[in-house]
This record gives structure tokens, sequence and C-alpha cells, in this order.
């Protein structure tokens, strides 16, 4: 564990560290472009370069292994200067188009600029022109002119992915990124070249001109997509969430998430949302708000046998929930509806499974600790019988990857009374003729559990917004449909973003001092 | 003083390029006793002589190749032969009359270092010394010089040819490496240096041509007899190859600390009527020097780096009056620009910029503060890349721009080449 001196502050760091992660330990301000935790050493943005004592030129930090006692400064103004005029390098032939640029708000450029830039480029010279719009892939956008050339990305795709469509092509300043002849950038994790570029030169296809990104909040949750539980931060505002980026987390997913992740925003935005709750009694059907809903569902639960009612779950919901739920139905009947069985235990060797549930072993867990062992076929038998009369079902909210939704929704259809839980709107309840309840719930995004990922890692996560202010939450909904009253906190819809346990002025002062912009964007 | 032949003492013989010729003067002579000695013996009898790399670096041979891990991994003997420095062309004229030369001393060499296989990297443009090395080759393999069990001695080397595509980064040893893996030819980041990790991430030693050529005669004479040309740090001979404005061009053999004054002599003196006004002493990258420093300039490495500039690859590029040093810096910036691998951002960028701040200058277009702003563009290229380019483009700029500074401002003020009285369009039609 080799000690070293960054600054005059004293670190012991890990055997064979470099500089560059002395000073992330230190947490002390460093520039640099090409430096990526999770990459190879590439050394050729030349930012990090730094004075070591008894050393006469100025080494670069990425690439420099850290030795007993050494002292290292960036602090003099030999290299403050030339850390400026290396930023300059970057950005002579950089076309500066923030105002139109996607990247603008969270670019490595601007950041650095603010902090380490020159600020009077001498620059006087015709700039060289490369190509924009270059059409990357189904997922990323390139222009060439932004790019700094940092090789961030071809690394990725050389390192991570190891599929290889990225190169450097030409010499010189005409040096491009681009994908070799006859391939694109397809894979299923081409969007984090978009995360790990520092520049607007790689763009996501899905999030381009969609929103700036300081009208956007974030908040850190668990990917849902899949079972290997990739922490993320969803980005949203009031208008309903807009991007997913991953979360370093060196025991789940590293620097990285998948494509596919990348999509579990969508479903939770107001279009595919149940909204309110319906009632279908002989064909009638009438709306109201969940609560009412659920607490007139009691009424049919109370009047069905136990033995005659079953509870249907899916891996979609929290811990916290499954534990409510089974402690207030009581019945043994409870079944594990399971999607894509037979892809079940895939898995690609970087991060995507094929159990598309980010909670499957939770609620086996869960079941195993209330000593339910139930078998799906069963269910179907006594549906058919009509041994069982009355199910309440935990519906899946990424529909998406339930193939088998349609076939499910039919198969409960049979029975007299279902009580249908779902965050998402299908068409398929259609199929729900008789005395039928569809009750919202809150999706992921809107409350705060524990999801216990394929490893058994058991992770939390907090509520970030809400979307739908009339959803329960499956807890919420199972004390209601058991016949007890629960406070229902109920956030106004307007204010999407508000957290519920404060007052409404007071958020509305608050929001206004923060960010004036969103609520005047309208009259603007 | 006059040319000491001493590498190029049978260059004139045409028959010295192919085998018998070879040997008939003297060749695979020492190959043969090289192999009966043992590999650190060769290795101290290298370092022992003082001999250091004649492709431009100048650092000690021997010791280059003392930095080899001492373990049985397989490792690699490179001759970098790809000789992309403007005004070079020394390791041309070897491979093309002694290619045989070439080859003894790397089967020297590779014993010593214990090299299985080597490689020959020549530039593509040099259609004629491939040819001639390749046949060279292809002799020694039929008469048991290369291949398995050499001399006898148990010792086993093939040796092949790679063809460059003429890129001037791929003379730079960690660029020819990833060039000869087949990668784009980007220099590599240090550390690993090559001889710990290089070619295929095996050990790996690079040379210039005339370094491993001149293994030979270290074995031949003994480190103290080769160090009886040259100086006390730069010993033995060079070849250098003297062009521009002279009566006889060529390459001419002298022992290192030649006066370069003499060495102009050697090359036929100045045209009749014309001055001497500058020379580039090392090559393109070597910083200028004006005709008094010229004049009292020694070829060899430290009386040159106390005079601000370099021996390098030992072209010598002689300027007389006649020449427009903007002009002739506009060609340089533009070489530059064009062969910057464009990996680090100081160099890609910089070069471009010198390029077109000279360029403007030329076309008439340039502002007096253009000059300042040269030096400090190249001042904060200079050691902030992984290779050397960045230094090599910025070098020529820094001395070009302070030692005829006059003639910079005159071309701003009147758009016109002080020297030869006409703007950019009419000097170059």
């Amino acid at each position: 564990m080799p000690k070293c001196t960054i600054n005059g502050q004293e670190v012991e760091v890990k055997e064979g560290s470099t500089i560059m992660q002395a000073f992330y330990q230190l947490d002390q301000g460093i520039a640099h472009y090409c430096y990526h935790p999770g990459l190879s050493v590439a050394g050729v943005c030349r930012l990090c370069v730094v004075d070591i004592e008894g050393n006469p030129r100025p080494q670069i930090a990425c690439n420099t292994v850290v030795t007993e006692g050494m002292k290292v400064s960036n602090q003099s103004e030999k290299i403050k200067d030339g850390v400026k005029w290396i930023l300059d390098f970057h950005l002579i032939n950089h076309p500066l188009d923030c105002p139109i640029c996607d990247q603008a708000g969270e670019c490595g450029l601007q950041e650095q600029y603010m902090e380490y830039g020159k600020y009077n480029s001498e620059m006087a010279e015709p700039k060289v022109k490369k190509h924009k719009v270059v059409d990357l892939g189904p997922t990323v956008v390139l222009d060439s002119e932004r790019c700094i050339l940092c090789s961030r990305c071809v690394r990725f795709t050389d390192e991570v992915s190891k599929t290889n469509e990225l190169g450097l092509f030409n010499r010189g300043d005409k040096t491009e990124i681009g994908t070799f002849e006859g391939k694109e950038l397809n894979n299923k994790y081409s969007l984090n070249t978009v995360d790990i570029c520092p520049v607007g030169a790689l763009t996501s296809k899905d999030f381009r001109f969609r929103q700036r990104v300081w009208y956007l909040k974030n908040s850190e949750t668990v990917c849902t997509g899949c079972s290997t539980g990739c922490n993320v931060k969803v980005y949203y505002n009031k208008e309903g969430a807009f991007r997913v980026k991953p979360v370093f987390n060196e025991n789940v997913n590293g620097h990285w998430m998948c494509d596919e992740g990348r999509d579990i925003y969508k479903f939770v935005n107001i279009e595919h949302r149940q909204t309110l709750a319906h009632k279908m009694i002989g064909g009638q059907k009438s709306e109201m708000p969940a609560g009412q809903a659920a607490t007139e569902a009691f009424q049919v639960v109370k009047s069905t046998p136990s033995e005659k009612l079953a509870v249907v779950l899916t891996g979609q919901y929290t811990n916290e929930e499954y534990e409510a739920v089974l402690k207030n139905f009581k019945t043994k009947n409870v079944f594990h509806w399971k999607n894509l069985e037979n892809s079940m235990n895939d898995f690609d060797g970087l991060l995507i499974r094929g159990d598309k549930n980010p909670n499957t072993k939770g609620l086996e867990a869960a079941m195993k600790a209330a000593g339910i062992h139930t078998n799906w076929n069963d269910l179907e038998k006594s549906l058919s019988s009509g041994a069982i009369t009355t199910v309440v079902v935990a519906g899946p909210e990424n529909l998406a990857v339930y193939p088998d939704f349609a076939d499910k929704v039919k198969l409960m259809a049979q029975a007299e009374n279902v009580i249908w839980m779902t965050a998402c709107h299908s068409e398929q309840f259609k199929a729900f003729n008789q005395s039928a309840f569809v009750i919202p719930t809150k999706s992921y995004l809107e409350k705060a559990g524990t999801f216990t990922n394929h490893a058994g890692l058991n992770q939390s996560f907090k509520k970030a917004t809400t979307i739908v202010s009339h959803a329960l939450t499956l807890s919420e909904a199972s004390f209601l449909l058991t016949g007890q009253s629960i406070p229902i906190a109920v956030a106004p819809q307007a204010a999407a973003f508000v957290d519920v346990d404060r007052r409404a002025d007071q958020v509305m002062i608050e929001n206004r001092k923060k960010n004036e912009f969103v609520f005047k964007r309208g009259s603007l | 003083m006059s040319e000491v032949k001493y590498l190029t003492e049978f260059y004139h013989l045409n028959e010295f390029q192919g085998l018998e010729g070879y040997k008939k003067n003297g060749g695979y002579v020492e190959a043969a006793k090289a192999l009966k000695m043992k590999p650190e013996e060769i290795i101290d009898e290298v370092k022992k002589s003082g001999l250091r790399g004649r492709g431009g670096a100048g650092f000690s041979t021997g010791m280059k190749w003392g930095f080899l891990p001492k373990n049985n991994e397989p490792r690699y003997l490179l001759c970098n032969a790809d000789e992309g420095e403007p005004g070079t062309f020394k390791d041309r004229l070897m491979m093309e009359r002694a290619p045989h030369q070439l080859i003894e001393g790397m089967i020297i060499s590779a014993f010593a270092i214990n090299s299985k296989k080597s490689y020959i990297y020549i530039r593509g443009e040099y259609d004629y010394p491939i040819a001639c090395v390749r046949k060279a080759i292809e002799e020694a393999y039929a008469a048991g010089y290369l291949g398995k069990n050499i001399f006898g001695s148990g010792f086993d080397h093939d040796m092949d040819v790679y063809v460059g595509a003429g890129a001037y980064i791929c003379g730079e040893e960690t660029g020819m490496i990833s060039s000869l893996e087949g990668l784009k030819g980007q220099p590599k980041l240090k550390p690993p240096f090559p001889a710990v990790q290089g070619y295929l991430r095996k050990p790996t030693i690079v040379n210039n041509v005339e370094t491993l050529a001149a293994v030979k005669y270290i074995i031949r004479d003994g480190a103290q007899g080769y160090k009886k040309y040259g100086t006390e740090k730069s010993t033995g001979t060079k070849l250098f190859s003297v062009s521009g404005n002279v009566m006889k061009p060529g390459n001419f053999e002298v022992p290192l600390g030649y006066p370069l004054k003499d060495l102009i002599e050697l090359a036929g003196g100045m045209k009749p009527g014309r001055k001497l006004k500058a020379v580039i002493p090392g090559g393109s990258s070597a910083p200028v020097l004006n005709a008094e420093e010229a004049m009292k300039a020694t070829m060899d490495y430290e009386n040159l780096a106390s005079l601000g500039t370099m021996l390098g690859s030992g072209a010598v590029i002689v300027i007389d009056d006649s020449q427009c040093m903007v002009d002739m810096l506009g060609t340089l910036t533009h070489f530059y620009h064009h062969e910057s691998c464009g990996q680090c951002t100081p160099c890609r960028e910089g070069t471009g910029w010198l390029d077109k701040i000279v360029h403007s200058i030329l076309e008439g277009r340039g502002r007096l503060q253009d000059i300042d702003l040269l030096i400090k563009v190249a001042d904060n290229m200079k050691g902030r890349t992984i290779c050397a380019l960045s230094d090599a483009a910025a070098l020529p700029v820094l001395s070009f721009v302070s030692k005829f500074r006059e003639e910079f401002e005159f071309f701003v003020r009147e758009g016109r080449s002080q020297v030869k009285g006409t703007n950019y369009a009419q000097m170059h039609h």
C-alpha cells in the first residue's frame, strides 16, 4: 500500500493505483476526458498532467503508477497554464454550438472549461469541417465536429461490449469516429457510449431534442428490466420520465447498463397508465378513484369463502408489498405467475438476464417464508372447475416482458370475480365481462421499497415522483381489500414531482425559486 | 579531412550486394564468431562500445538491450527501416548496397538478445531496397545463415520483411509495433516500454538499420576498436545524408564529432555565389542552426545538444541565402499536419493550427500577433504527447521563428517574401 502526497495531502492507495485514482480517492479536482474508470487507459486527452517531484517533465496522472513517497501536484502555474492550453486545443475545432446541442448542461467541455478554461481563445483560422448527423445505428447519432476524440466509445465497444463496431478513421485533425464498413453500432449496450461521451458527439436517438437537461430532475432507483437489478438514475419532470442512466455500483452493474433497461421509463408515463379504477358489473362499466374501488371490492372478497379465493402475484413488486399481501389475505392459495419460463436462467455474460422481473427472488422468498407451495396448474384447474371463484391479481407493470399477458387475462376472466391490480392500462381488460375491478397501482418510480436481485442482494430504493396520483401501492390495496382502513396520501396531480409530505404552498414557492422557467415555459 | 569508409567500405562494389561478393569481402565472419560467444558478452561489448541509436533519439543500444526482462519469454527484434524523416536517405543506401551487412548485424543482435524472430519494417515507397533485402534474406536462408541451427550453434532465427504503408508516424517505435500488429499506425502509451511489452505484448527491441549494421563491426574490431572513431561520448562513425543547396548532395560516412563546416565541404560546398544561411542538422524535426552556429557545430550528440538542436537521423539540410524561411516552414508545418496520427489532442489540433497560421502568413492574411502565437502554440505542444511527433512539429517552428523573425515580420507586413521578393502564389507557379 504505497503512500503518496497529492497537493500536500497524504493518501494511501492500493498497490498499482495510478495518480488519477489517488486524485479520485481524495476527491480532488483534475481535468480529464479520455480517462474512464471502467475502461483501459488511452492517455490521449493530455489534460491530467501533473508535476511529480524529481521528474523534469510533467506526466499524465492516468498512466503513472503511484510509488512510495511520490509527491504530486497540479497546482503550479506551469501546469495550470498547460491545462488551459490543452483545453484550448480541444476547442479550436469544436463548433461551439451549445445552444442547439443536446449535451449542453451536462457537457464535459462546458464543465471543465468553466473551471480550467483559457477563456480568450486565439484561434483565428477556419475550423475543420467534419461529418454531422451521422447515423451510427438504431440507437445513436454522431456529430463528428463536436467529438474531441477521447476514444472512450471505441474502447467501450472493444473492451466491454466486445462488438468492435467503432473505430478511429483518418489521421491528424481529420480523425473521426465511425463504424467499420458494413457494420452499424447495434449491440445491446450501445447507449453506454452516449453516457461516456464527454461531449455532445454521441447522442441517443430516443432522448435527443426531447428535453433540455436542466429541466430534468433525477432520482436513483433500481432498474426493473431484469433480475440483475442495475442501479440507475431516472430523469423526470412534471411531464413524465425521459431517460434512464446507469449509476456505478461495483457489486451489481459496474458503470454500465443495457439498452433494454433504458426503456423502463416508458411504461410509467401517464399515457400508458391506468389512471382511474374501473368497475364492471354485468357489462356495466363505471370509473372511480382507486381507494373507493378497493373499498367496494372488499365486499366481493368478504363474500367469497376463503378456500375459493386465490391471489396471483408477479415478480414486479417490492418485498414490502409481498409481505403485506401475504399477511393481509391470510390465504394459502397464492400463486406465482412466471413469465418467459423457458429463458428464466439465461445470462448474456455481462448484465442482461432472462428473468425479466426485478424481484422474482423476493417473491419466492416471501412465499417460502409464509409456507406457501403452490403449483400454477392447480390454479388453472381450479378456475375451470369453478373451485376458485374470486382471483386477486397483482399484474405486471411492464407488459412488454409478459408475452402471455393476453392469455392470462382470458384465463382469469373465467373466475366469477376478478380484482386486477395494475399500473399500466391494457386493451386486454375488455375480456372482463362479469364482475371485475381494475385498480391502478403505483409504479416503481412512485414508491419506496426493496428488490432482491438474482444474487439475493437486497437493494432499497426511494420514491422519485408521482405520476398517477390516485394509484395505490400493493400494500395499501391489500389493506383496503381486506377491510382495513389506512390513511392514503394523495398528491395533487398538477405538481408531479412534489414530495407529498410537504405543504403544497411551500412546495410551490420552493419550486418557483429553483426553476422559475419550468413554470413559465408555456407563456414564453 | 575526408570521409572514413568504415561501414561503407565496400559500397562501391556492385558484388557487395549479393551473398558471394559480400562473403568475399569479409561477410558472415563475425556472425560465425559471435554465435560462439555468450550472448551476455555481446551485450557487454556493445555497451562498452558506446554505440548509440542511429535512428534519431541517440539512446545507448547496449542499455536498451539490457532492459529486456531476464526470462525465457519469446522476444522480437525489429529493424526500423521506415526512414520517414524528411532529408534522410542513409538506410536506403545501406539496404540497397549491403543488405547482407544488415542481416548479419541482425543475426548477431538477435543472438545477443535471444530472439527467434525478427522483422525488417521497410517503408512502402522503398521498392528497390525491399527487393534487395528480400533477395538477400532468401540467399541467407539458402546458405543456412538463417533458419534452424545457424552455424551449428543450435541457435534458430527467422527473419522477414514487413512493408509499411508510408506513414511517418510508423517510424516511431511503438507506432511501428502497432502497424506491424496490423493496427492503425499509432504510438502506444508508455510505460510499458517495448523492451518489456512490445510486439504482440512480448518483449521487443527496435533498432535502426545503421545501428544493427554497426553491431557487426563492434564484434569485428571489439569495443575498443570501434571507439577509435568519434568522440568520447559519441563513438563510431555515422552516415550523414547531406541535401539541400550543396553542389554534391549524398550520403557521407564520417566519424561523429566531425565539423559541420567540413561536412558541407565534403558535399561539394555551397553553390557558386551563394552564402550559407542555415542548416537543419538532424532531419526536419531538429531545430535549425543559423550560419554562425553551423560554422562552429560539430556533428556529435553533445555538441549539437549544446546548440539547442539534435543529431537526429543525420539528415543535414543545407539552406543558402536564396531560400525563404517562411516558405520552408510552411512546407514543414504542412508535413507534420499531414502526418500527425491524431491521437493526442495537442498534436492533432496543434499541428493543424500551426500549419494554418503559417499559411495565413504566406497567403498574405497574416497578422503580427500571429508570429507570437506560433511560438505560444508550439511551446504548448512541446513535451505534452505520447510520442515525439508533437515536439518534432513544434521545434522547427520555434527555431525558425526565433532565429529568422525579421523574415516573418517582413512577410506579414508586405505580403511577400523578403528573400525572393514575390508572394506565395508567384513563388510556387
